[in-house]
């Protein structure tokens, strides 16, 4: 199972590329895509989900080529896109029988896998109420049942966690996690800490092109050693941040204690602490916007 | 000065979002073309049985704007229509209404957003006069006698239709299809029973401008008086046709002749449209979602939690479905599918299109479906002919959906990434809206196979095929319902009123039935090119 991208390119103006010359390589397993707003991250997923037409470039799955051959892919796919809207007079289990019957899911494999993923994303109790009655979050856990109908070997979801509350947020990663294994899911979000915890491997993708790809425990690696941590007085901060990247600020009684990203001790009072994702996130995108 | 800037932007805005669309550059074509055949004299205005007036500025200038009071009018509204609509869909009015904004500063600024776009229209049917007159034109051209019955008879006229597609939205009944059909009607009633073409014209007639929206009794006196003028056989009367005249004799017309009571009546009509703009926002429930929900938990089709807003999730008052266990692991793992488990089944896919079609009708919708089954069943052929006809009426609001329904609640990128999309879900949505026809009509089909009338079974085979291609052809390539509704409801009044090239269902003995079925397939295959371009375009 393997998922290969190369040179994909999306020209939406004549000056303007939603996504440019991207290459990338993908087997089984969680793959994080991070990215700020408008980072091309949506454009990647409609183009992988055959919703969208790349202006360059090809896309291949296992050897086939989806541009060609769309139906291929589209068979063992599941996609949740980041803006969805479901028919307000169905009830959740009517579209999603429906959704199961455009999918192609047999009577009676549809039925269990239905009354299964109900319960996954915990909507049992509200199966039979309208679409029209149900909040955004409770739309969005609709919207991850669909995507998991047909069992699929390619897993897209964008910004899925958008709209559900803490908890529904974490039986989301849970459930990612109890997915991964032999499917590939590609995991789209501007939110580290959602990819943090499922995600084999990270790709940060900025101004329509991939910046880095690399494990998590890669990805950390490049900051071993330069993240810092001390307390300065609240004045002190406008300064700090015109030298630094400031990755978090604690507002604490004796002043603000900082975490800043820097080769070099920023501080006397600075100590090193250990990177999170956040700060390598930070890190990558500062240094590609410095250079665009 | 502060409300006119912010009437100035909201109407701007407005007008700026709809003239980027393609769907304006579709409606200039149209208005170019309305104005071709009335300037080139295929639309004309007549004095019965045969008398017209010699093509100049103000011939051309009149028949514009008659073809504008009949046309736009009536079109116009459904052109027009659909602003409000678009800042429910898009969530902008909940930002709005969080504004001091006033309700009748923002019925206001649609209603002058409205009255731009057809505006535009009327002045550029005022260029393309200038311009047929030059061509067509048998005299100099007379730039105000030209212009001078779009400007005062058009433009109020526009007022008001602009005014009306404003009330209709303002009153959540009537911003759907409902609103469009009783558009339709009340149109046509209104016209018919404020242009008095049969008396306009004959002695003793006296003009009512101040009912007369249209300005046709205005222009319709003033030319019949000419025509009698020259013919003083004349007895009076107006119409206005597309038929063609054996012996046409000419006469020269100089145009109305404009009075104070023409003029305060035109401007009386502005005054009404803003009262009916006026009266709008006492309807409008500014993007409150309580206001509508208390209407539908009155008319109990809907949960007492029914989110108004779909989409608007912070709106919503549903509670979140409680978590079962405090531990929040996922509870159940799923079941992995094998590929013979996923094997697509058409009859599955046309159920579930089915069900998605007839989901949400009312009881009281399969009552009166099942009534006219009835009815058709056991009357005569000639009834039954008519109740076929109101049978297929009936689910007009469900065929409209056809093809449009994934733009409209933004199931394309769901929908379009399931296998074949164009070999699965068009044709089984195609098939469930034939089915729904099929069994709407089965009543009819009864009655014409008892009496062997198989010009008539024909007739509606032909109809059950035509109906949903075109309802298919129409929602794939415009992405809304409107246009479908508008034509489909004008299609059916022409097939009552025996229109034979309207004639899909072999009602009239010049039926040309024999078109119908390969337009179907015609239609068809548009749907199949319109929904290839939405796939690779989603």
């Amino acid at each position: 199972m393997k998922l290969s991208i190369s040179h994909l390119s999306k020209q939406y103006r004549r000056d303007f590329w939603g996504l440019r010359d991207f290459d990338l390589e993908l087997g089984p397993g969680v793959i994080g895509l991070l990215g700020p707003n408008g980072a091309g991250k949506s454009t990647l997923m409609r183009m992988l989900a055959t919703i969208t037409r790349p202006t360059e470039g090809t896309i291949l799955w296992d050897g086939v080529d989806i541009l060609k051959s769309p139906d291929t892919l589209r068979s063992v796919l599941g996609y949740l896109p980041q803006d969805f809207g479901v028919y307000p007079n169905l009830t959740a289990l009517e579209f999603l029988e429906y959704m199961a019957a455009i999918k192609g899911l047999d009577a009676r494999s549809a039925r269990r896998r239905i009354d299964e993923l109900l319960v996954v994303v915990n909507l049992v109790n509200a199966a039979k109420r309208p679409l029209s009655g149900y909040s955004g979050g409770m739309k969005q856990r609709v919207g991850i049942a669909q995507a998991l109908l047909n069992d699929p070997l390619l897993l897209i979801v964008d910004e899925p966690t958008v709209g559900l509350d803490p908890e529904e947020r974490v039986r989301f990663r849970n459930l990612l996690s109890d997915l991964s294994g032999e499917r590939i899911i590609l995991l789209s979000t501007h939110i580290v800490s959602d990819v943090e915890a499922t995600a084999t491997e990270i790709v940060v993708i900025n101004h329509g092109r991939k910046i880095k790809y690399a494990a998590p425990e890669k990805l950390l690696g490049l900051l071993e050693g330069k993240v810092w941590q001390w307390v300065i007085p609240s004045t002190e901060l406008t300064a700090l941040k015109q030298k630094h990247i400031i990755s978090a600020t604690v507002r604490r009684e004796d002043g603000l204690q900082v975490r800043v990203i820097s080769e070099a001790p920023p501080s006397a009072d600075a100590l090193p602490i250990a990177p999170s994702l956040e700060d390598v996130y930070l890190q990558l995108v500062s240094e590609n916007g410095k250079k665009q | 000065m502060k409300t006119l800037r912010i009437l100035y932007h909201m109407a701007r805005a407005d007008f700026l979002e709809r003239t980027r669309s393609y769907g304006f550059l579709l409606m200039l074509a149209l208005v170019m073309w309305i104005g071709y055949l009335s300037a080139s004299g295929q639309f004309r205005m007549r004095v019965p049985p045969d008398h017209i007036g010699i093509i100049n500025s103000a011939w051309v200038g009149a028949t514009m704007t008659v073809t504008v009071s009949f046309l736009l009018g009536w079109v116009g509204f459904y052109i027009v229509k659909g602003s409000v609509s678009r800042d429910y869909t898009t969530g902008v009015g909940q930002i709005m209404a969080t504004t001091p904004l006033s309700r009748p500063l923002y019925m206001l600024g649609k209603w002058l957003s409205n009255f731009a776009i057809l505006g535009i229209t009327i002045f550029i049917l005022m260029l393309e006069g200038l311009v047929m007159n030059l061509v067509f034109g048998s005299e100099g051209l007379n730039l105000w006698a030209l212009v001078a019955p779009l400007l005062v008879i058009s433009l109020p006229c526009m007022g008001l239709i602009a005014a009306f597609a404003v009330l209709f939205e303002s009153v959540s009944w009537l911003r759907g299809g409902l609103g469009n059909i009783i558009y339709f009607f009340a149109f046509l009633f209104a016209l018919i029973s404020t242009s008095a073409l049969t008396t306009v014209g004959t002695p003793g007639f006296k003009i009512n401008p101040y009912s007369d929206f249209t300005g046709w009794q205005i222009i319709g006196d003033s030319v019949s008086h000419a025509a009698h003028a020259a013919y003083p056989d004349v007895t009076g009367g107006f119409a206005f046709s597309i038929t063609n005249l054996s012996a046409t004799k000419y006469f020269h017309w100089s145009g109305v002749q404009w009075n104070a009571d023409i003029l305060l009546s035109r401007l009386f009509f502005l005054l009404v449209a803003i009262g009916i703009v006026l009266l709008a926002s006492l309807f409008f429930d500014r993007f409150n979602p309580s206001r509508l929900r208390l209407i539908r938990k009155r008319k109990g089709s809907f949960t007492d939690n029914a989110d108004p807003f779909p989409g608007s999730g912070p709106l919503s008052t549903v509670p979140e479905a409680p978590i079962a266990q405090a531990s929040i692991q996922v509870e159940r793992r799923l079941t992995p599918l094998n590929n013979a488990q996923a094997r697509f089944r058409f009859d599955a896919l046309f159920i579930a299109e089915l069900k998605l079609l007839l989901k949400g009708q009312r009881w009281w919708w399969y009552g009166i479906a099942i009534g006219l089954v009835f009815a058709q069943a056991f009357n005569s052929l000639e009834v039954s002919r008519i109740l076929l006809i109101i049978s297929w009426v009936w689910p007009i609001l469900i065929l409209s959906g056809l093809g449009c329904r994934e733009s409209r609640f933004d199931t394309r990128q769901i929908v379009f990434s399931a296998p074949r999309p164009l070999l699965h879900q068009l044709p089984a949505a195609w098939l469930s809206a034939l089915v729904v026809l099929a069994l709407l009509g089965s009543g009819a089909l009864l009655r014409f196979i008892l009496a062997g009338a198989t010009v008539s079974i024909l007739g509606w085979i032909t109809g059950a095929l035509f109906i949903p291609s075109l309802a298919l052809a129409f929602g794939t390539l415009t992405g809304s319902s409107k246009a479908f509704e508008v034509l489909y409801v004008l299609w059916m009044y022409l097939l009552t009123q025996n229109v034979p090239m309207f004639d899909f269902a072999g009602l009239t003995p010049q039926s040309p039935l024999y078109i119908y079925a390969p337009l179907a397939l015609l239609l068809l295959a548009l749907a199949v090119f319109a929904r290839r371009r939405q796939l690779r375009s989603a």
